[in-house]
């Protein structure tokens, strides 16, 4: 315990600490008057210092949602917590406190300064959010594992690290062994590294290193392969046809199947199922490629309306701009005209012909912008139309396909059947060769039970096939229905905020008319 | 003689008159047809129209009061050189040669015009007219091409017509009087203009022909005007952009179709009267345009020039007619015959047939069926075989013969008697000068002064310590009209131009941190002072400050300032900011800055009527006043700064202007003060080098002249003594120094061979670090040896040569002079 006060009564960080800390290192003189006149919310503070108070459990700091430096050092804290709000975060000071580990900074992905120096801190973790971290302070800690420092090595933007006065750096090799497993390190204990160290660090550890580089680097491989793996799948799900580019609808079929699987044993049906998949599966591939084809279709539909929409968009942006730019700069020479003029009935007048001006401007904009909305409901419909025309015809040729494969279903049932009878009839007369596992003989009861496990077999393979393509088909619908209602509704609060816009323009205009006559009726 | 003077008087008088009437006559004729546009298929538009009549509107016609007449009395000949005033003999020769030609070409040719061979010149006197071709190449650039160069005659010089319109002129001045007086009729413009083309390198010849009475009054009034003549315009294939699928349909026409059809109707109406008008009138102009028949047609004389295809890439043969300084077919019309062709080597007569114009015209000049010529030996006899033959089998009974009988078969044309012809810029306006310049610390590459304008604009290289690129100004003073360009990569500040006029200052960047774009700053009346001041101690008063930076794209549109304006004398901030990419309004703000008292006498800080917003999206923070507070003390302090900055550059303009230095190249011995000093400082050292040498030289008398009496002058017997002395000293010397070597020699050889005793008896008993001695010692004495062996040798072989030397030097030296009366 090297704090002075640590003998002081522990404080709670309520509200009245924080306001009067927020009062006190606010601004200052005049604008300070200013400030205390009109109260300082606590969410437009940018720095906040709370140091030598004793403070036990961070606390009520949630409300200070854009600070972006926070000392909290010279406390008694215990533990880190209470920092979930502040996103914005720059710099963090807990230096002699009483943590023991790292821990609640996953949401501070801005922070690029933290300071943990004199704590009680025995394991470098729980910093994997920090990507930003540049400077890190963790001297005079209880840190005693070098492999800590591996850990470090994921902060690409580390330059300035501090870790004297911990058990590693009592070690013989802690500096040589930093240097090398950090080389992007500028500044190791206030010091700067220089080149020839680095070197040597380099030279000293390199097989060690390379190893370890080796593994990461396989690390990052396989990250990158499963991201791509991912993306794929996703690419496949936007087409709504995601693991159709195999046998993996066949082989879910035959999952949940056993009676299928013991049928599969009986003599002739391996060939027969063989063949039976490899139809399949050439179906489900067709249906995967023309999948694939037609999102690309709906893609290129879908930038082409945006494209023309934003292009219509803009053009009428710009067209409202001139009027604006028109419109002030006239507006500007008659109000200071106005200003000028001495005469009552004169400025009455002209004030009369400027309001007109302002109502020209108005209905200019607003009719502008009328016309657009005609324009781009138009448009929206006729792409709505398409697509509804694309997603149509493509569920169609689905079902198509997906009718196909049913076909080879039944056609697989009906083959399967006559086996099975003849099988049967078989092992009634006795004169089976082949010897047929337990489960399969046991179905070889009477006729029914075997009729019945085909038929099971059929219905759960036609109920697999039937599900994917409701899946599909939802899917798409469900895509297409909130593809226009998102454009309806951006449309919609395109048009508000501009008629928003116009009015607030407006309104703006007229109050300065309005004051200005005020003024002059004053004067 | 008296009565001669007269006639010639009046002979001139009349000429005067005549030719007076002819100017008027073209005046009228061109007054009576106004500009017309003949091609109806160019159509142009109003606008060109519009310009055009405003720029044929501005050029004023001086019609001078004086008559264009060119006659030999406003002639100063009393300073021409005396080659215009005399023949010199070869010229006399030419002289009859012509003459003798003349006379056997009209008797042979009694039908045709006398030739045109060699009028007088302004001193009266005859000159032949090849020799009155003087090629000339000018130093001018622009004048290389032929174009360029009949475009500069056709202006430089007024048209006069030829006293006689059927008739060659009697005089044919030096292109040198022409230009000075810069007149002359088409034989003096054509006479000019060849002599340049020849001079650039072209195959050029003046023409002695006839013309239509167009050509022969310069009257273009059936030309196209050139300025209607529209550039031909690259025509840009628009690619047509197909619209996209979902294009928005423009917006709901909502006009009247029926209302525009009739608008049409109405306006096709009105466009076929007013074409039928047109043609009418069309019609109406032709007929009145049409020529009326020449009466003289085919006999007006004209003179032009004739260039032919081969030097300078000219690819075929073509007329230059010298008054427009248009170019023309050889085909062409308005060229109606030609009598004879010269240049500045030999002259020829066109013996084909005009009847056709030029039209049929071959001008093969080798060819002497075709063209006569007069001497022999020119370059023109590239004919082909056969075309020999002809002219053989036709030499007989011609009149080719009549030059070849003479004996001056190969006859030199005499060199020309005209002065060298020059056009020199005096007497004209200066337009414009540029100065280029090298070797500036300034930079400054090229200094062009308008002289119209009075406006000097500099122009630097990168590397100058401001980045100035280019300056241009009218007066050095500062707060004076003036713009300036920055290289501004170069530049911290990223200025890129500056305009300054006297109220105003402008200044535009780009690539700045701060985005600042463009800063305009207007200045009002510098207020008076009691105290003198001058323009630093007493600046202008900054009025307003305009600033306007590009978007920040770190920034949201509205906290980015697109535009403020510091409004200083009225105390008020405008600040405009950028608009959002899907606004089109942008916020604003303006902030009054008075310092109010309360009714207690408290400063208002701030209050909400101070800071009047508008705001696209309203924002909770931006209402406080605090926000607002600090947003105007930012402000405040931009402010400050701003002006602060202006003024710093005002001051730092001055400065600018201060004396410009030169650099100077390190290989410029003569002017790079450094190496200057060092190579003085070497040439000293080696003076006084060489100074000390001399000094330290031996007086090799000097040892015998001690001997005898001093500033007596040496006796023959005592000079002869003092010499052989000398010599014997000196023999003696040798002989000396050589056997020291060879005592040397000799010492060093028996040590060696002593050593190589020594160690032929010792060697069983030696260590390995004594016999590495004993090899190194030998090793070393056998070096010593060779050395002592080649000096010896050496000086076996020098020391004759240096006895006879001295033995010279003594003949030579002053003091011994009684030794060479003897030996003399």
């Amino acid at each position: 315990m090297n704090q002075p006060c640590n003998s002081m009564e522990p404080r709670v960080m309520d509200d009245d600490m924080l306001k009067l800390a927020v009062g006190d290192q606010g601004p200052q003189e005049e604008a300070g008057q200013l400030a205390k006149q009109e109260g300082i919310l606590f969410k437009d503070v940018l720095s906040l210092q709370l140091d030598f108070r004793n403070i036990l459990r961070i606390d009520n700091l949630w409300q200070f949602e854009n600070l972006r430096k926070l000392q909290l050092d010279n406390n008694i804290i215990e533990k880190i917590e209470g920092l979930e709000n502040l996103a914005h975060l720059v710099w963090l000071d807990l230096s002699f406190n009483n943590i023991e580990t790292i821990e609640g900074l996953d949401t501070l992905v801005n922070l690029e300064d933290l300071s943990l120096f004199n704590n009680r801190i025995s394991k470098i973790d729980s910093l994997d959010a920090l990507v930003k971290l540049q400077v890190l302070s963790l001297g005079n800690n209880r840190i005693d594992n070098m492999l800590n420092i591996i850990y470090l090595r994921r902060f690409k933007c580390l330059r300035t690290l501090s870790l004297s006065r911990n058990p590693i750096s009592e070690a013989e090799d802690y500096k040589m062994f930093i240097c090398a497993y950090l080389p992007d390190l500028m500044y190791l204990d206030y010091r700067r590294i220089d080149d020839h160290t680095k070197k040597l660090a380099e030279a000293k550890h390199q097989y060690s290193i390379d190893e370890l580089k080796h593994q990461e680097n396989l690390m990052q491989a396989q990250l990158e392969d499963e991201q791509a793996q991912r993306e794929e799948l996703e690419k496949h799900k936007t087409a709504f046809v995601e693991h159709l580019n195999g046998s993996f609808l066949f082989d879910s079929m035959y999952a949940e199947d056993s009676e299928g699987n013991n049928l599969s044993y009986l003599p002739g049906v391996g060939e027969l199922l063989e063949t039976y998949k490899d139809k399949f599966v050439i179906i489900c591939v067709n249906i995967f490629e023309y999948g694939l084809k037609q999102q690309e279709k709906r893609k290129t539909e879908l930038d082409t309306f945006s494209e023309c929409v934003r292009e219509a968009i803009q053009e009428n942006q710009e067209q409202g701009k001139r009027k604006i730019a028109k419109f002030e700069e006239k507006h500007l020479s008659s109000l200071s005209a106005i200003r000028e003029e001495l005469e009552l009935p004169n400025i009455e007048k002209m004030i009369l012909e400027c309001s007109a001006d302002i109502s020209e401007l108005f209905d200019a904009l607003m009719t502008l912008e009328m016309q657009l909305v005609e324009q781009l409901e138009e448009t929206i419909n006729m792409f709505e139309r398409n697509i509804v025309d694309m997603v149509g015809l493509f569920i169609e040729n689905v079902q198509s396909l997906m009718a196909q494969c049913r076909d080879l279903e039944n056609h697989h049932h009906e083959k399967l059947l006559e086996i099975s009878i003849s099988t049967l009839e078989k092992i009634v007369e006795g004169d089976l060769d082949e010897d047929l596992p337990n489960d399969l003989r046991a179905l070889f009861v009477d006729k029914d039970t075997i009729v019945n496990a085909v038929g099971a077999s059929h219905d759960i393979h036609l109920l697999k096939i039937d599900n994917r393509e409701d899946e599909l088909v939802t899917r798409i619908n469900s895509w297409c229905t909130r593809l226009i209602d998102r454009i309806h509704k951006d449309e919609i609060m395109r048009n508000r905020k501009r008629v928003k816009e116009i009015n607030q323009y407006i309104d703006h205009m007229q109050s300065e008319l309005d004051n200005l006559e005020c003024g002059d009726i004053l004067d | 003689m008296e009565v001669l003077r007269e006639k010639v008087e009046e002979e001139e008088e009349a000429e005067r008159e005549e030719a007076a009437e002819w100017a008027e006559w073209a005046r009228m004729e061109k007054m009576m047809r106004p500009v017309e546009v003949r091609k109806e298929e160019i159509t142009l538009k109003q606008e060109t129209l519009r310009d055009l009549e405003k720029k044929l509107s501005e050029i004023q016609i001086t019609v001078s009061a004086e008559l264009p007449a060119f006659t030999k009395d406003t002639i100063d000949i009393s300073k021409l050189p005396i080659s215009y005033k005399t023949n010199t003999p070869k010229e006399e020769h030419l002289l009859q040669v012509a003459d003798n030609f003349s006379r056997q070409y009209s008797h042979l040719c009694p039908d045709r015009v006398p030739l045109f061979l060699h009028p007088l010149n302004e001193c009266e006197v005859p000159k032949f007219v090849s020799t009155t071709l003087r090629p000339t190449l000018m130093p001018y650039p622009e004048l290389y091409n032929w174009d360029s160069c009949a475009q500069f005659v056709s202006d430089f010089l007024t048209m006069v017509p030829l006293p006689d319109p059927l008739k060659p002129p009697s005089h044919l001045y030096s292109s040198t009087t022409v230009l000075k007086y810069q007149k002359g009729n088409c034989f003096d413009f054509s006479t000019l203009l060849c002599s340049m083309l020849i001079g650039s390198g072209y195959d050029a010849y003046c023409v002695n022909g006839y013309g239509s009475l167009d050509l022969c009054h310069m009257d273009l009034t059936r030309e196209v005007c050139p300025l209607t003549v529209k550039p031909k315009e690259t025509i840009k294939k628009e690619e047509k952009v197909l619209p996209k699928k979902y294009t928005i349909k423009p917006p709901r026409d909502l006009c009247s179709r029926f209302e525009q059809e009739q608008e049409v109707k109405k306006q096709q109406e009105i466009r076929a009267q007013e074409k039928k008008r047109l043609r009418e009138e069309e019609e109406r102009l032709m007929e009145a345009e049409k020529a009326k028949p020449d009466a003289l047609h085919g006999l007006r004389v004209h003179s032009w020039v004739l260039v032919l295809s081969g030097k300078r890439e000219v690819p075929e043969n073509f007329f230059i007619d010298p008054f427009t300084g248009h170019s023309y077919s050889t085909q062409d019309e308005h060229f109606l015959g030609i009598e004879s062709l010269w240049n500045h080597k030999n002259y020829w007569i066109n013996m084909q047939d005009c009847w056709n114009c030029c039209k049929d015209l071959i001008f093969d000049l080798g060819d002497p069926v075709r063209w006569e010529y007069m001497l022999l030996g020119t370059d023109k006899s590239q004919l082909s075989l056969t075309e020999e033959d002809d002219s053989g089998i036709n030499d007989e009974d011609d009149v080719e013969n009549l030059g070849k009988e003479d004996e001056d078969k190969s006859f030199d044309m005499p060199h020309s008697w005209v002065e060298q012809i020059e056009i020199s810029p005096e007497g004209t306006n200066i337009l414009e000068i540029k100065e280029w310049y090298q070797n500036r610390e300034d930079m400054l590459e090229l200094k062009h002064i308008n002289k119209t304008t009075d406006l000097k604009t500099d122009y630097f290289k990168p590397g100058h310590p401001q980045a100035l690129r280019v300056h241009s100004y009218k007066s050095m003073q500062p707060e004076m009209d003036r713009v300036i360009e920055f290289y501004e990569t170069a530049r911290v500040d990223g200025l890129m131009k500056r305009e300054e006029t006297p109220r105003t200052m402008t200044e535009y960047y780009q690539g700045r941190p701060d985005f600042l774009s463009y800063r305009h700053a207007s200045f009002g009346p510098r207020v008076k002072k009691l105290t003198l001041s001058s323009a630093e101690s007493n600046p202008r008063p900054i009025v307003k400050i305009t600033e306007r930076f590009f978007r920040n794209p770190a920034k949201p549109a509205e906290e980015d300032v697109a535009e403020r304006v510091f409004l200083v004398a009225e105390e008020r901030i405008q600040l405009r900011y950028h608009c959002r990419e899907d606004h089109i309004t942008a916020s604003k703000r303006e902030f009054l800055r008075r310092t109010e008292v309360d009714s207690k006498g408290n400063k208002i800080i701030m209050t909400p009527d101070m800071c009047i917003s508008f705001e696209v999206e309203p924002m909770e923070h931006t209402k406080k006043l605090l926000y607002q507070y600090e947003a105007m003390m930012h402000l405040k302090r931009e402010e400050k700064l701003s002006r602060h900055q202006v003024l710093e550059i005002l001051k730092l303009r001055e400065e600018e202007e201060a004396a410009h230095t030169l650099t100077i190249s390190i290989y410029d011995t003569k002017r790079n003060e450094k190496s200057k000093e060092y190579r003085e400082a070497m040439e000293r050292m080696m003076h006084e080098e060489h100074l000390r040498q001399v000094e330290t030289q031996l007086d090799y008398l000097a040892p015998f002249l001690a001997q005898l009496p001093p500033g007596e002058k040496l006796t023959c017997w005592q000079a002869v003594r003092l010499k052989d002395e000398c010599l014997s000293d000196f023999k003696q010397r040798l002989i000396n120094k050589a056997n020291l070597i060879q005592a040397r020699f000799e010492k060093e050889t028996q040590e060696l061979q002593k050593k190589q005793q020594w160690y032929q008896e010792n060697q069983v008993t030696l260590t390995p670090e004594d016999e590495d001695l004993y090899l190194s010692y030998c090793s070393q004495a056998m070096f010593r040896i060779r050395i002592l062996e080649q000096r010896l040798n050496r000086h076996k072989e020098l020391a004759p040569l240096k006895y006879l030397a001295l033995e010279e030097k003594l003949y030579k030296d002053p003091r011994l002079g009684e030794l060479q009366k003897i030996f003399a």
